[in-house]
């Protein structure tokens, strides 16, 4: 049982097919889901599902996750990329070790899978997930 | 043939922060929107890496300052809505908070 952090395969069959939209207004909802240290998370995954994937429990946490606040895609130089605001577990009481990050509109198809280095843990606070500055080389999703 | 890459590293590129038995301070919520707007490069140019830093140390207050100024203005709305629902208590709690 591991998490190991990738862009879902499936993912990027789906890119080519114009599954996904990243638009900040009229684009899909994207989630964001925590899961503790035994699931089994890789470039396989291929959509969120609500059992068997080793989500975390907790105060404060819901099934499903929280929902992401998508940022307009943009370019620089002859890189795309798209970003999402910081995500906060207010009030909460959980470990997590990593994220899938799914496209609630169609059908919890994945999109990536997060691993946080090591269990997080948030008591009675906050668990915030930072994204990285959305540039041409560190965006969390960057076509280049 | 063209290829178009889309990997992410092994590493970790999200960062986590959590708290016990509180919330996240200002000064810290601070930090990570800085870490989002100005975004600098080790591989930048010197003057403009240094005008950048130059430039994040100088808002740093004013952001801490007017962060702190939204949660008091949350808590003046907080403790009237409690105060005006009959629970004048907790509305003083949150007042002397």
């Amino acid at each position: 049982m591991s998490i190991s952090q990738a862009m879902a395969t499936s993912f990027k069959t789906e890119l080519l097919t114009g599954t996904h939209n990243f638009s900040a207004s009229g684009g899909d909802t994207f989630k964001l889901s925590l899961h503790t240290s035994s699931a089994s998370l890789d470039a396989s995954t291929t959509a969120y599902a609500s059992s068997g994937l080793g989500e975390v429990t907790g105060t404060g946490y819901s099934a499903g996750g929280g929902t992401l606040t998508n940022v307009a895609p943009t370019s620089s130089g002859t890189t795309a990329f798209t970003d999402f605001n910081d995500l906060t577990f207010a009030s909460s009481t959980i470990t997590a070790r990593g994220a899938l990050i799914y496209n609630s509109t169609d059908s919890n198809k994945a999109v990536c899978v997060l691993d946080f280095g090591s269990d997080k843990t948030s008591t009675n606070g906050d668990f915030t997930i930072q994204f990285p500055t959305a540039d041409a080389s560190n965006a969390i999703i960057r076509i280049a | 043939m063209f290829e178009v890459g889309i990997n992410l590293p092994k590493t970790p590129i999200v960062s986590v922060t959590t708290t016990e038995n509180r919330g996240h301070k200002p000064e810290e919520i601070v930090e990570r929107c800085l870490d989002r707007i100005i975004g600098i490069s080790d591989q930048a140019p010197p003057a403009i890496r240094d005008q950048a830093h130059a430039f994040k140390n100088a808002i740093r207050p004013l952001l801490v300052h007017y962060m702190k100024e939204a949660v008091n203005s949350d808590r003046t709305t907080m403790y009237n809505v409690l105060r005006e629902n009959g629970h004048a208590e907790v509305a003083e709690l949150i007042r002397r908070m």
